[in-house]
């Protein structure tokens, strides 16, 4: 039994984990797109923008289209003749991507946070904070085991008669 | 004049409640019970004076009066009179009225039910006017709602283009209700700790109170998103916004809170877990009020933005402060009564789900306060958004969705294996049946797109988390309907009725328990609504008259571009035929309004429902360079099910509320007792008509 909860929890944990993810840069264009924000203060993300006149999303996704080498066409017929994606070259690396347009746009433009310094912590708090909260659970639950039972305060006084009908309940039910 | 001398009487009621609350604790004696009643008197007539003060502000905006700054900043003459009604809680002053009057109505009902436990209700009763001073103090001298204009106007600026929208006359009502709800548990748990209350009463009076105001934080959450989806144009209803996880942070410490006073309850454990989940948990409202109001973080919801976030950490720091104290001098009193006897137990599953809310809850947190920290820290802010949220959450609530299925059929103390392997393979095999259909019909796990590539896939998630949610989905309905079958077939046999009548008596007999299961059902819809996600499709087109858009099995195609102008707004719509395979479906008509009195502009989106998927289509605008309409159209899978989720587990929730009914007795047989009847001399019901 305890064997079987093991395998079953390490399954479920591995499913969890696994999952991959696709490299076309027509995916790479939805996938960094969908990381970095639009910059006029609308609060939206970059492919999400439906900001009426927008002056800043279309430049934008025009650059990040640039940059991966790849991507849908948001608004037809302004790609190709747009002067604000000059000299630029699609990039392998995602994270160069990003930094790029956190140097470009703004830190606040790129909605994940990187990988290094604070930005880290991010990333590492929250499971950091669940695997305590496991060990915590796990403690409190060895504590309980090996704590002697408190009696019930009503223990003495229990009916006979009502401790049958308990048993019968319990059994009947399960609980 | 009014409102502004009932808010400062309010005030003065509200302050003497709490006093006189004070020295009643202190004195315990005759006298103070006499002070403690005189200072429910008080608490009384403060909802009167809030609730004048509330319909003075109301009226002020029904007759247009511009001579309040506030009435002048959020309504206009053109405004629709519903829409005035929602201008009370539109604005920073008109809000926190609003939260200081639904406040005083809890604690107005808390009062005249005083019966239920006079000294619990008394220090109940303090605690909350402690909190409603807080807000009167804010509606009096730091965001009064009756501040005059120097000069008067004769037309208003109008209320913000995204509230004009019927979803939002009752979602932040709703969402409100929830937030200040939870004040009356979290004030029962601290008097019941500070008063050393013995036994469990406190938590079977607060239950009630807890669960209405989960409901209507659900409401209010569901609303929410359901204006987002249908207003902002963005195409989904649920962004990671920092005030929209602010909604979310109390409804997961509350249904934590939920689940785990039931250990207490049934157990006599989880006694000090319990009472820091409702502290926190009201904690947490607060705080959703403040990034709400205060504007600490950029949000698409930032209506209200001011300088009263210090007032409310203060709050904070303050409320923090009591309950560590308190919990410190009576900690003593909150010694479990019982041990955990075996980690595959009821009580096990609570735990792992506490723990996996906590730790969600613990995460979004993380994320919606991280650019707060990350400015403290380097000096400007460091956005966190839907991949980031999306990431840390989702592989978390995947496990949560697998203890919903799992927790019902551990039993409370410990569970044998062989009554786990009973319970478990019928909903195990069905969910592994449907985890291999899934693949057949082409949604394979391991790979990480669809051909219909999509920005789910885009943040981060594979459709490994789709096929996940929709297994595991499964499993919880499989598990919750195994347990209603089993009950009644048990059933059936003793009251000598079908498997659904047994089963309708089986819920009545224990509406709390069969309840919580619905609401697991409608939590398992919610999850399979969720991982249509992966499967949405999005295009965006320039169309003209007669030009076509194709989107999965629809055609779109432009009939008529229009334009409108009114008191209210000026709007350029869209007439668009739409087909689904070849078949004319209807007729759709995106809109985007520009709203005269402060020049927003608005998406009216064009939503046509099915069960299975929505075609959702947007005016997107027009292309500067040529003057041709834009025209955005997503497909998006299982959306229904996701508000068909919320409304069975806003079912289940209220069937919870609902009192048992008595067990049925099992009739004799006519054949045996009409004859024993005569013998006796007797004649049954009935046999003389």
């Amino acid at each position: 039994m305890k064997r079987l909860a093991e395998i079953l929890l390490l399954s479920c944990m591995i499913m969890l984990l696994m999952g991959a993810d696709s490299n076309s840069n027509d995916e790479r264009f939805e996938r960094l797109g969908s990381k970095i924000m639009c910059t006029c203060s609308c609060s939206q993300m970059l492919l999400k923008c439906n900001h009426v006149g927008c002056p800043n999303s279309d430049p934008m996704i025009r650059q990040l289209r640039a940059l991966v080498g790849g991507g849908r066409d948001i608004v037809n017929g302004l790609a190709s003749s747009s002067s604000d994606i000059a000299g630029l070259r699609p990039m392998s690396n995602d994270e160069d991507v990003l930094n790029w347009f956190r140097k470009t746009w703004g830190v606040t433009a790129v909605v994940e946070p990187g990988s290094r310094g604070l930005e880290l912590w991010a990333w590492i708090l929250p499971p950091l904070a669940l695997t305590l909260g496991l060990f915590a659970v796990l403690f409190t639950m060895r504590n309980w085991r090996l704590r002697p039972a408190q009696a019930p305060a009503s223990a003495k006084k229990l009916d006979p008669h009502l401790e049958a009908l308990r048993d019968r309940a319990r059994r009947e039910t399960e609980l | 004049m009014l409102g502004s001398f009932c808010l400062l009487f309010a005030l003065g009621l509200a302050s003497y409640c709490l006093v006189v609350g004070i020295v009643a604790a202190v004195r315990k004696d005759s006298r103070g019970d006499r002070l403690a009643e005189t200072g429910r008197r008080a608490g009384m007539a403060s909802f009167v004076a809030i609730t004048a003060a509330a319909l003075a502000l109301v009226w002020s905006a029904l007759n247009n009066d511009f001579s309040l700054a506030y009435i002048y900043g959020h309504t206009n003459r053109a405004l629709p009179t519903p829409y005035k009604l929602a201008a009370l809680w539109s604005g920073q002053e008109g809000s926190l009225l609003f939260w200081s009057w639904l406040l005083a109505s809890y604690g107005f009902v808390l009062r005249l039910r005083h019966k239920v436990d006079r000294k619990l209700v008394a220090n109940t009763s303090m605690i909350l006017a402690g909190i409603q001073v807080f807000f009167l103090i804010l509606v009096n001298f730091v965001a009064n709602p009756f501040g005059l204009m120097d000069r008067v106007a004769a037309d208003g600026k109008g209320l913000n283009a995204l509230l004009q929208y019927p979803e939002m006359v009752i979602h932040p009502p709703m969402l409100y209700l929830g937030y200040v709800g939870f004040s009356v548990p979290f004030a029962f748990a601290l008097a019941a700790l500070m008063m050393r209350y013995p036994g469990e009463k406190w938590i079977h009076i607060t239950r009630r109170w807890t669960m209405v105001t989960w409901l209507f934080l659900t409401c209010g959450i569901t609303l929410g998103a359901h204006w987002a989806y249908a207003v902002l144009g963005w195409g989904g209803y649920w962004g990671w916004d920092p005030v929209e996880n602010a909604s979310f942070f109390p409804w997961l410490t509350g249904t934590a809170f939920l689940h785990s006073v039931m250990m207490q309850e049934k157990r006599g454990m989880m006694k000090v877990w319990n009472v820091w989940l409702i502290f926190v948990t009201f904690m947490l409202s607060i705080l959703g009020t403040l990034l709400t109001r205060a504007g600490l973080v950029s949000s698409v919801h930032a209506f209200a933005q001011s300088s009263i976030g210090s007032w409310f950490v203060t709050f904070l720091c303050i409320i923090f402060t009591v309950c560590l104290v308190t919990y410190i001098i009576n900690r003593k009193h909150l010694v479990a009564e019982n041990k955990l006897e075996s980690l595959v137990s009821r009580e096990s599953s609570f735990l792992f789900n506490n723990l996996v809310l906590l730790a969600v809850t613990f995460a979004i947190l993380c994320g919606t306060l991280f650019p707060i920290l990350s400015e403290a820290v380097r000096g400007y802010k460091i956005n966190v958004g839907p991949p980031f949220f999306n990431k840390v959450t989702i592989p978390m609530g995947l496990f949560l969705v697998f203890l919903t299925g799992v927790g019902p059929l551990l039993a409370w103390g410990s569970t044998s294996f062989a009554s786990l392997r009973r319970n478990f393979t019928i909903p195990a095999a069905l969910s592994l049946l449907v985890a291999v259909g899934l693949i057949v019909v082409d949604m394979r796990p391991w790979s990480g797109a669809t051909q219909l590539g999509t920005w789910w896939s885009g943040i981060g998630i594979s459709q490994f988390y789709s096929w996940m949610a929709i297994v595991l989905g499964t499993l919880v309905f499989a598990c919750v309907a195994s347990e209603f079958i089993r009950g009644g077939r048990v059933l059936r046999e003793k009251l000598n009725t079908n498997l659904a009548g047994a089963m309708y008596h089986l819920t009545r007999r224990n509406m709390r328990r069969y309840g919580g299961y619905i609401a697991h059902i409608g939590f398992a819809v919610v999850v399979i609504g969720l991982a249509g996600l992966a499967f949405n499709q999005e295009k965006e087109q320039e169309m003209g008259l007669g030009d076509r858009l194709r989107i999965g099995h629809y055609e779109l195609i432009g009939q008529a571009y229009t334009q409108d102008d009114n008191a209210n707004y000026r709007s350029e719509a869209a007439q668009l035929d739409v087909y689904k395979d070849g078949k004319w479906l209807a007729q759709m008509n995106p809109e985007v309004r520009v709203y005269k009195a402060n020049e927003q502009p608005d998406h009216m989106v064009a939503i046509h429902h099915s069960a299975l998927e929505d075609l959702y289509v947007i005016y997107a605008g027009k292309n500067p360079d040529n003057g041709h309409t834009i025209i955005k159209a997503f497909v998006n899978p299982l959306v229904s099910f996701v508000w068909i989720g919320v409304l069975i587990l806003i079912c289940g929730t209220g069937l919870a509320l609902v009192p048992n009914a008595a067990p049925v007795r099992a009739t004799v047989p006519a054949t045996v007792a009409v004859p024993a009847m005569k013998e006796h001399g007797m004649n049954p019901l009935g046999a003389s008509k």
